[in-house]
């Protein structure tokens, strides 16, 4: 499967282009789409872009901004410097996508990243961070005060990554979803590399936490069975991966799970018994179990690889 | 008006044409089976109306079609096999010929026919006319060709189809980017190195099956398009396909996918038609349709062509994808009552074919 749909509202915000023919009353109240037609076009074009978003939306810039095609996403890394540089002019940021592409654009484990810690050091205020694709992205450990959601997309994310969110100090980050993707293309972390996450003592208010799209599933179910940072959970998002009874024997098995409110285990390999002992074991918890897939000649397949 | 139809008779086209003519209280059409016109020369006379339906679907027409086109015994291919693409658009260019010199009133032009099945020719044919196309290489004949042309663009991403290929049969998705390659295709390769159309898209991300399969389809010739992304909605991907009948783009269906490939038969869904002209904008539609009335003005002596139209994801702009010279099955799909064949019947009846095709030559 790949993404085929743009987003429509980001951070709550409806979408709007950046070259949409009306303005809005109140350009802070939607999250602009900045991206260049061509999946050839050089970075000038983007920036040049960029100026005439930035001429629509005041001296604050966008309250929230969403770039898709950057000009050649399959081959080199999104250009941050462009948002770093002008930091100034971007004082209103507050959340930001980076790379929200469809599979017809670029499919996911082809989207180039980059190091985006330059992007939270710049936006202290940031308070909501999305990344799709993860094909040389990088993020060193860090303190970001303002950071409330971290999304990184992927059909494969390093296990480097995964180390450096459990490294960083993120104080107020109450979600944060990670689509680990499959070693086929790049996704090698372990349980073992989402320790610290699971352990939560950097992460003292998150409140909802998504494993998502793993091809190590059933390895993420038994850690998360054990992990002092689900006590504190609404939301335990599993799903989009490749869990099946050994996972979900696991979650059965480990530690209460009756204080979520919601615990997504869609698109899962579990047998309709294992499944359907989850729900029942978990009254007042919505559990989703949803789109089981049937196991094929070709192994199991996450949601969203290639 | 006397109605005859070359077409395969086991062909439902055929018998949902046939109905379609007796509900309007015509006389029932002659058929002319491919196979007679092929193996005796049989076709329609002066005084009949002929509606030219496909040869396809048949596995003796199309070892006939090959024979006639490559001049040598044709061996009968395998079910879903990949093979004789340029022989049998030959072979059909000799038979349409012969349907030309029997005398009758032809619905479809030969020549139509013949431009729509050769891909290089009608994108070019639809560039010369200033219609919406993706960009196009010089038709290549094998693999290293193939990415000598995409360097020498400097293109990452490409549709690879074959010339004379019908709907998405041998059609590559291709996307490099330095060591890297992908492929999505509904092409599956033999051991033993012959090709077949397979119902289930896969990828490759190896570069020997790819250049295998692309060095067998080469020698009969591969158009070469820029990747032109799609458009999707509820989160599938999607084109259309817009019949044009007598200038009228009366019957469109949205095609769906979860692969590039749209235009796949099975296991893709029809899409809502009213959610797509919702997202695309009234402007954009109208604008979509207008395309489709004037690809049908650079065949004005056919009275129907399948438009397969593709919006650009973002759905700012919109381009054609192919025409088809018999694309017009759609069973169910109606407008003002009438399915595909209704309207053509009905577009012969009243004189509007006559005077759409007199107002465009």
């Amino acid at each position: 499967m790949t993404i085929n749909d743009h987003l429509t509202t980001f951070a709550g915000l409806p979408v709007l282009d950046w070259d949409h023919e009306e303005s809005p009353p109140d350009p802070a109240a939607v999250a602009w789409r900045l991206e260049v037609e061509d999946f050839e076009a050089d970075e000038t074009e983007l920036r040049e872009k960029f100026e005439s978003l930035l001429e629509r939306t005041g001296a604050a810039g966008p309250t929230a901004l969403i770039i898709g095609e950057w000009g050649g996403a399959y081959e080199q890394a999104f250009p941050t410097d462009l948002l770093v540089r002008n930091g100034a002019r971007l004082s209103g940021l507050r959340a930001l996508f980076i790379g929200e592409m469809v599979g017809e654009q670029c499919e996911i484990s082809w989207i180039h990243q980059g190091d985006i810690t330059p992007v939270l050091e710049a936006f202290p205020a940031l308070e909501h961070l999305s990344v799709r694709g993860a094909e040389g992205l990088e993020l060193s450990p860090m303190r970001h005060e303002g950071l409330r959601e971290l999304v990184l997309e992927s059909g494969g994310l390093p296990a480097a990554v995964v180390r450096a969110v459990g490294a960083s100090d993120l104080p107020r980050l109450t979600r944060l979803e990670l689509w680990l993707g499959v070693d086929q293309y790049g996704g090698d972390a372990r349980a073992d590399d989402l320790a610290p996450i699971l352990a939560g003592r950097s992460l003292p208010a998150l409140t909802r936490l998504g494993l998502r799209n793993a091809e190590i599933a059933d390895e993420v179910a038994a850690a998360v069975a054990a992990a002092p940072v689900v006590a504190r959970l609404t939301e335990l998002d599993l799903s989009m991966g490749v869990l099946g009874d050994t996972g979900a024997e696991a979650l059965l098995a480990g530690q209460p799970l009756t204080h979520l409110k919601t615990l997504d285990l869609s698109h899962h390999f579990m047998t309709p018994e294992l499944a359907q002992r989850l729900v029942d074991e978990l009254p007042g918890v919505f559990v989703d179990v949803s789109d089981r897939q049937e196991e094929r000649e070709w192994g199991r397949y996450t949601a969203v690889a290639e | 008006m006397r109605l005859g139809i070359v077409g395969n008779p086991d062909n439902r086209r055929v018998a949902m044409f046939s109905a379609a003519v007796a509900r309007a209280g015509l006389p029932a059409p002659r058929v002319y089976p491919w196979r007679e016109v092929l193996l005796a020369g049989r076709v329609p006379g002066p005084g009949t109306t002929v509606r030219i339906d496909s040869p396809g679907e048949d596995a003796e027409v199309d070892r006939l079609l090959r024979e006639l086109g490559g001049g040598r015994a044709a061996a009968a291919a395998e079910h879903g096999e990949i093979v004789g693409m340029a022989a049998a658009h030959a072979g059909l260019r000799r038979a349409l010929d012969r349907v030309a010199a029997g005398g009758g009133d032809l619905l479809s032009q030969g020549a139509d026919i013949l431009t729509m099945s050769d891909k290089p020719r009608c994108h070019a044919l639809l560039a010369a006319a200033g219609l919406p196309v993706p960009p196009a290489l010089e038709p290549v004949h094998g693999y290293e060709q193939l990415r000598t042309a995409m360097r020498a663009a400097g293109w990452g991403r490409v549709f690879v189809k074959p010339a004379h290929g019908s709907s998405a049969s041998g059609v590559l998705a291709v996307a490099v980017s330095g060591p890297r390659i992908t492929a999505t295709t509904s092409v599956e390769l033999a051991a033993d190195g012959r090709i077949f159309n397979n119902l289930r898209v896969r990828r490759y991300e190896d570069e020997a099956p790819i250049a295998a399969i692309v060095d067998r389809l080469g020698p009969d010739g591969l158009h070469i398009e820029r990747w032109y992304p799609k458009a999707g909605l509820g989160n599938r991907v999607l084109d259309l396909r817009v019949v044009v009948i007598a200038g009228e783009p009366g019957h469109v269906v949205v095609r769906t996918s979860r692969s590039p490939m749209t235009n796949l038969h099975l296991g893709n869904a029809r899409g809502d038609l009213a959610a797509v002209r919702a997202r695309a904008g009234a402007p954009a539609w109208e604008a979509a349709m207008q395309t489709c009335v004037r690809v049908a003005r650079c065949f004005p002596h056919t009275l129907h062509v399948g438009v397969d139209l593709m919006f650009r994801a973002g759905w700012r702009d919109h381009a054609v994808a192919e025409v088809n010279a018999f694309g017009d099955l759609l069973p169910g799909v109606l407008a003002e009552g009438l399915d595909t064949y209704g309207a053509q019947v009905a577009a012969l009846a009243d004189g509007r074919y006559p005077r759409w095709a007199d107002a465009h030559a």
